[in-house]
């Protein structure tokens, strides 16, 4: 496993030779990008194979998955610069390698012609540098460093067309609002620190296992990492920033907005469950809430967005709260297929979106419509994600939203589980109608309809692959299916922290989700086939409802609230104080102070040589006084 | 036997006329010619140090024969500036050199 | 008193009067011959340090080329020529200086405690001191000749006129 570290290492040595000598590559070097995110891919396995080689039964020594050197050393403290592999990271390292190969293969099709396509290829490289350290860090300061290496690169790649006005908005919100979740990751992280006195993860497990944190102390400082996991994962209140993050090319929502940056939440909770285990149960009580907080806002809110990709976005963000709904429930396995499947078929989705965005130049659904005619392929890959999202069997979907509802009421109280039941029911009610607004129908946009087509073999083929692994994936489920592939005990057991965990499929729950489902799709069909006769009165019917979802919440409005009134008052006075005191007293008056003394004093230089002599003998004096006082 | 601190003081008080006479003088030979007394002074000083303190070294006799070369060269330096000064400002005074400042 | 006392201190109140005459006459030829005197007042200290060789050294070189580089470069800058002061206005400050100066050497020659013997002087003799200087401190030896090498060239070209001077 000492090999683990070149799987980041790659894509970052892509990254840096893309950044100086892309230009002069062929291709503007999209096949080194590709090629070392595929090395990478490759060397998942190798590491995978060692992993299974080392386990003994179901257990896992963790010591055998660390490599690293020593970072820093002063004093007693020590910093490690190393890397981690266990079954969590396994899974994080299958997806984001694999994710990455198929977006940037669809994205040498996508991105095609564009002026800045070699600069393109590199930040993604960055990025998935990035993401693949996080996954692997050891300790919470590489975490760290590599969560806003993460946030930096989704930065660049949101606002990659920054001649549009929108795009560079969308990528500051992104980053200011993910960054006041990062402050909380901060803080806890630090708050760990002080008392274990340490940076390691492992040590600090044991630390706060053996009791070494008090109870409160450790609540408080979980929820401050909890805070990080918000931001980075878009959760309820920091979910603003995931739907305008749309304005990147489609490729790199796919990527980062979709399988990666935004499960890094989950995968830090996951990662760090050993401490919600150990701290007050209102910990993991916050994490439910907010997940099914953001489940459900973030489901309705998918019911009237009119722009595809947004439409998906929500879905997202409905997926990322299902995950940390599980999480609420100390099922990191549970949180851990979702993430798995919810990659692949939310990847499919936001790919064959960029296909039809590619092929039509529209992305609002009211200009779209009829296009299973035009690009049959990609209405029906299309179609294998939304239902997959939606949660119809056998697809990848529903097994893994299954186990999140089962341990959802095995663990929480009927209410939650009323709750992700009718979000079942809403997920599949608007999947239902991306996919009929966009693909049956009558066309609406003439014009856009007559050039439309299926995309070229290099974006349809990570869309086939893609579509395949979304129908198959589920499958692991299966304690047989995970044997067969070498994991002894099945891939339930393989990925888990506390315990032997197998995966359950209680019949009830099965039936009960697919029948909200069904009723889903069928609403969805009654509402919005043919002109969407019911769903305009249903709008009218219910229009301070519609309005207040139109308007998402009104959180936007909340927060630029905040920020015109108390943000920037608050800087306001800041800035007085910096210009007034700091600048013009501080800054300029030292400054002039320094004028002031150097005008004064170049009278000393006379220019004439007795006078510098006699200051000569005169410094000798001194010291010579000074030294027969001391007696050096 | 003379007991060192004669040398010494000697020196000291060669040294201090050598001082004076660099501060207070302000033609460029003279100076020149002060800064000969400080170095015989010096020269003074390393002699009786070796002759008195370690005869088995004698360091400071080797030092003084090379006070003397150095000194003899930069005599010739000396003057040869103080030449060309003259030349070029038409005095050799060095209080009259002023251009290096404000 | 023993006759060696006494011929310290009459060689030594020779070098005081001649580096005394150096700063305070009142011309500057005199100042040259009083320098010269000192410089061979000093080669009298020398001897008594039973150094011969460097007073011998001393009364070549200084007593002969350097006083002598003097007294041309005197003539050549006219400084007779131009009356004028000789003394410039910090002559106050300089003998405070010098004063306090003389006050902490002696100060510290006194008062030091030397190592070593300090009342009886140990003769070098000449083979050992040529010995040394061309085993021991042949490099240095060696780079002395090379400065005085460059110092004479840059000396000439210093002091040479140039063309349409």
């Amino acid at each position: 496993m000492e090999e683990a570290w070149l799987i980041p290492a790659l894509p970052a040595a892509a990254f840096v030779i893309l950044l100086l000598f892309g230009k002069y590559l062929p291709r503007h070097g999209d096949w080194l990008a590709i090629g070392a995110i595929a090395t990478s891919f490759v060397l998942f396995f190798f590491v995978l194979a060692d992993l299974l080689d080392d386990m003994v039964g179901t257990e896992f020594d963790k010591a055998l998955g660390q490599s690293g050197i020593e970072w820093v050393s002063f004093g007693d403290f020590e910093l490690r610069l190393g890397f981690q592999v266990d079954q969590l990271a396994i899974v994080m390292l299958a997806v984001v390698t694999f994710i990455t190969l198929m977006v940037l293969v669809y994205s040498t099709g996508y991105m095609k012609g564009d002026p800045r396509y070699g600069w393109y290829f590199a930040a993604i490289s960055l990025f998935a540098a990035a993401m693949l350290t996080l996954v692997l860090a050891d300790n919470f300061l590489l975490l760290y460093a590599a969560w806003e290496g993460v946030g930096f690169g989704s930065y660049l790649l949101i606002g990659f067309w920054h001649e549009k006005r929108s795009a560079t908005e969308a990528a500051k919100k992104a980053f200011i609002t993910t960054r006041i979740g990062d402050v909380g990751l901060l803080i806890g992280i630090i708050l760990l620190w002080r008392e274990a006195g340490t940076f390691d993860m492992s040590e600090i497990f044991e630390f706060a296992e053996s009791g070494g944190y008090s109870s409160e102390y450790l609540t408080m400082a979980v929820l401050f990492l909890f805070a990080g996991a918000v931001g980075k994962s878009a959760q309820f209140p920091l979910h603003v920033w995931l739907p305008d993050a749309m304005e990147g090319p489609t490729p790199v929502s796919a990527l980062i907005h979709a399988a990666t940056m935004v499960v890094a939440g989950v995968y830090l909770v996951a990662r760090l469950m050993p401490l919600f285990a150990a701290a007050d149960p209102i910990a993991l009580n916050v994490v439910t809430a907010i997940g099914l907080t953001t489940v459900m806002m973030s489901a309705t809110m998918g019911l009237v967005a009119t722009d595809i990709k947004r439409v998906i976005a929500y879905s997202t963000i409905n997926s990322l709260g299902l995950m940390m709904v599980a999480l609420g429930s100390l099922s990191v396995s549970a949180a851990m297929l979702y993430l798995f499947a919810h990659s692949f078929f939310k990847a499919l989705l936001f790919l064959s979106a960029g296909s039809v965005i590619h092929a039509t130049e529209r992305q609002e659904v009211s200009e779209l419509g009829g296009l299973a005619r035009r690009m049959p392929v990609t209405a029906a890959v299309f179609a294998v994600g939304a239902l997959s999202m939606a949660g119809i069997v056998p697809l990848a979907g529903f097994w893994a939203k299954d186990e999140i509802l089962n341990v959802a009421g095995d663990s929480q109280n009927f209410v939650v589980y009323g709750f992700l039941m009718l979000s079942v029911f809403i997920t599949a009610l608007y999947m239902t109608r991306v996919v009929i607004l966009t693909f049956l129908g009558e066309p609406r946009d003439r014009e856009a309809h007559q050039h439309a087509h299926d995309a070229e073999p290099v974006m349809t083929l990570p869309l086939l692959l893609l579509a395949g692994l979304t129908v198959m994936a589920g499958f692991v489920v299966f304690d047989g299916v995970g044997e067969a592939l070498g994991f002894p005990g099945g891939i339930g057991e393989f990925v888990f922290l506390e315990g032997p965990e197998a995966f359950h499929f209680p019949w009830d729950v099965a039936v009960l989700s697919t029948l909200s489902a069904v009723a889903g799709l069928a609403g969805g069909f009654y509402f919005w086939s043919g002109a969407a006769e019911p769903a305009r009165r249903a709008g009218e019917l219910f229009r301070p409802a519609y309005e207040i979802l139109k308007r998402k919440f009104f959180m936007d409005d909340i927060y630029q609230w905040a920020i015109d009134r108390v943000v920037l008052a608050a800087g306001g006075v800041i800035a007085w104080f910096d210009r007034n005191v700091v600048n013009d007293t501080g800054v300029d008056g030292s400054a002039r102070l320094g004028v002031f003394a150097g005008f004064g004093m170049k009278f000393l230089e006379t220019g004439k040589l007795p006078n510098y002599a006699l200051a000569i003998v005169t410094g000798v004096i001194v010291l010579a006084i000074v030294f027969m006082v001391v007696r050096v | 036997m003379i007991p060192i601190e004669n040398f010494l003081v000697l020196s000291g008080i060669l040294f201090s006329i050598g001082i004076y006479g660099v501060l207070a003088r302000r033609n460029a030979v003279l100076i020149i010619m002060s800064v000969e007394l400080m170095l015989q002074a010096v020269s003074i000083n390393f002699i009786a140090f070796a002759v008195y303190l370690h005869p088995e070294q004698f360091t400071g006799l080797i030092f003084a024969i090379f006070v003397i070369t150095i000194a003899a060269a930069e005599v010739g330096l000396a003057l040869g500036i103080i030449l060309r000064i003259f030349r070029n400002k038409g005095t050799a005074n060095v209080d009259e050199v002023d251009m290096l400042k404000w | 008193m023993s006759y060696e006392e006494v011929i310290f201190y009459f060689v030594a109140a020779v070098t005081v009067l001649g580096a005394l005459g150096v700063v305070v006459a009142r011309n500057v030829v005199h100042s040259a011959l009083f320098l010269i005197l000192a410089l061979l007042a000093v080669a009298g200290v020398f001897i008594l340090l039973s150094a011969e060789f460097l007073a011998i050294v001393q009364i070549l070189i200084y007593g002969g080329a350097v006083t002598i580089l003097i007294l041309f470069v005197m003539m050549l800058t006219r400084v007779r020529d131009m009356p004028q002061a000789l003394d410039g206005p910090q002559r106050p400050f300089a003998a405070l200086a010098a004063g306090a100066f003389l006050a902490l050497s002696v100060l510290a020659a006194v008062s030091s405690d030397w190592p070593g013997e300090t009342e009886k002087i140990t003769v070098v003799p000449f083979r050992e001191l040529g010995d040394a200087l061309f085993r021991i401190w042949a490099v240095p030896f060696e780079v002395a000749s090379l400065v005085l090498l460059v110092a004479l060239i840059g000396a000439i070209i210093l002091a040479r006129s140039e063309e349409g001077e």
